[in-house]
């Protein structure tokens, strides 16, 4: 290989990097086949204990008062729409809120990591996005990582009174930002690199993954902040209802 | 044009110097062709499932395609060599054709999870190292970025596995809509309090889609997405508005639910799809194909 042709390729390949990086619209999700199968099974495992205790929160409360079922219902199938539709962004690419911060807001993170998990399966079967065997690995980062800490952001924010509009746009950012970090630990684990290990290779994976994530979970911040504010001002009663504004409320 | 020229190179990293000079410039070339002569389209938000519901196997029973699949996507996890995952994804496309898929939509869907993988596989191979060894090797400020034989290896064996199990994936959805899916998985034992949850999600998507779709007409009519502020600003409102129609939509439901003395569990007719001789050879031949793929030297 000459000197020019090796000139040739790092240019495309730097020009590739910058270029499309930020077109890869679903970077989150990681690919069905793409871990070995006993991260797969070891991921699964880890996100069971929160989807169980998931289940069985949904279930008391299903028990105590049936309509939640059905508002628990119109939030994962919101969570689907808005995580199918094209978000504006900075590059002109087209990228995807997760919307599962919000969902970790209005219904607390274990109900959230429940309806991550459905929104996942649905995404991997309707859009193909994700998949079957990196459900357990994609489960964690996006339905159990995520939005725990966005709720405890939130709480804590709340807690030191914190502006709620600030709140929740910290709360959703860095939930966003936390998915995005676990999921390149999660691909660098499987595939360290031959040199320097898992953490050359983390640093490798974020860095890839960085142009369309940075802005992404800003916006992401934004977004959930009007969502949060169109909800107050346009259905009060209905966020009373699920607990989300008890503060007000007294 | 961008997939197709990071798909070449991650094409052409994953082959160069395992194979004879012309192989690895041929295919990458061959591929940057293919993919820039079709055009990455956005259709309907829900077109695998109307694929899945006009598919020639959706008469197969659900049971047998979900079990199968998942088997083969376990199967395809293990290979170790590169030939059987690639086969069966080949195999599958080609099932999934005579299922009703056009080659050029299974083309278009196959371009998302491409591009994942051409990124990916170009993190796996490349590394910084501060020699030059390897099969390539340029300079790159203090140190080489290099491709390493051990490195080129492990990446083109996830990269075939990824194909087959997503030509696995693709077979399952484009020939089962998902409430037979659901249902399979109410069979398995699976929670009945997530089963009925996912259906009503899964009834809720056309109802919110069809709304929110309007909601985009309208604001776009009104220009509210001229700009990046605006268009923020217009989605913000749009999704929040969204969420209250649907918290008032379910209000709504529930009111008709309770109305029609709703006991709490929610069951839909699925029609009966018996098990035929000629569908369960086809799948068990597969499966067994890949098992023995697996078992001499795979």
């Amino acid at each position: 290989m000459s000197r020019l042709e090796k000139r040739i390729l790092a240019f495309s390949m730097v020009a590739a990097g910058v270029l499309f990086v930020p077109q890869n619209a679903f970077a989150m999700h990681i690919m069905e086949g793409y871990l070995p199968p006993h991260y797969c099974v070891a991921w699964g495992v880890l996100s069971l204990p929160f989807l169980a205790a998931g289940v069985m929160h949904i279930r008391t409360t299903v028990q105590q008062m049936r309509k939640t079922l059905i508002l628990l219902a119109m939030c994962g199938a919101f969570v689907f729409v808005v995580s199918s539709l094209k978000i504006p962004s900075v590059t002109g690419s087209c990228s995807h809120m997760t919307g599962t911060g919000l969902a970790a807001l209005l219904f607390g993170p274990t109900c959230a990591s429940v309806l991550g998990l459905i929104v996942l399966l649905f995404q991997a079967l309707l859009l193909a996005h994700g998949g079957l065997t990196t459900l357990g690995a994609n489960t964690f980062s996006m339905a159990v990582a995520g939005p725990l800490l966005s709720w405890g952001i939130y709480q804590i924010c709340r807690k030191m009174q914190v502006n709620r509009k600030a709140a929740v746009f910290l709360a959703a950012a860095l939930g966003d930002l936390f998915t995005y970090c676990v999921t390149s630990l999660q691909l660098a684990l499987a595939y360290p690199s031959e040199q320097g290990g898992v953490f050359a290779s983390t640093i490798r994976f974020l860095g890839v993954f960085a142009p369309t994530q940075l802005p992404l979970a800003i916006i992401e911040g934004i977004l959930t902040v009007l969502v949060i504010m169109g909800m107050e001002s346009y259905a009060r009663p209905e966020l009373r209802e699920i607990g989300f504004l008890k503060e007000a409320a007294q | 044009m961008l997939t197709a020229l990071l798909a070449a190179v991650a094409v052409w990293s994953l082959l160069v110097g395992a194979f004879p000079a012309p192989v690895p410039v041929v295919t990458g070339g061959l591929l940057a062709v293919v993919l820039a002569l079709h055009r990455h389209e956005h259709g309907a938000v829900l077109h695998m499932d109307h694929l899945a519901r006009n598919s020639h196997w959706s008469k197969v029973n659900p049971m047998l395609k979900t079990m199968s699949c998942l088997l083969l996507l376990c199967l395809c996890l293990m290979a170790r060599t590169v030939w059987p995952p690639l086969s069966l994804a080949i195999v599958l496309a080609v099932l999934s054709r005579a299922g009703g898929v056009r080659f050029r939509t299974y083309q278009a869907l196959l371009a998302a999870p491409a591009a994942f993988l051409s990124v990916s596989a170009l993190a796996l191979v490349w590394t910084y190292s501060a020699s030059d060894s390897g099969w390539i090797s340029i300079r790159f400020g203090t140190g080489y970025l290099v491709i390493g034989a051990a490195a080129q290896a492990t990446a083109r064996l996830v990269t075939a596995r990824a194909l087959g199990a997503v030509s696995c994936l693709y077979f399952l959805s484009l020939s089962t809509p998902l409430p037979e899916v659901l249902e399979v998985l109410r069979r398995l034992h699976a929670p009945a309090v997530v089963v009925d949850l996912a259906l009503l999600i899964y009834r809720y998507i056309f109802l919110l889609l069809a709304t929110c779709e309007t909601m985009r007409d309208a604001a776009a009519s009104r220009l509210g997405f001229g700009g990046l502020r605006r268009s923020v600003r217009t989605t913000g409102i749009i999704y929040g508005n969204l969420l209250a129609r649907s918290f008032r939509r379910a209000q709504a439901c529930f009111d008709a639910m309770e109305s029609r003395c709703c006991t709490g569990s929610i069951r839909f007719w699925t029609r009966p799809k018996p098990v035929r001789p000629m569908h369960a050879a086809v799948l068990c031949l597969l499966v067994g194909g890949m098992v023995a793929a697996l078992v001499c030297g795979g």
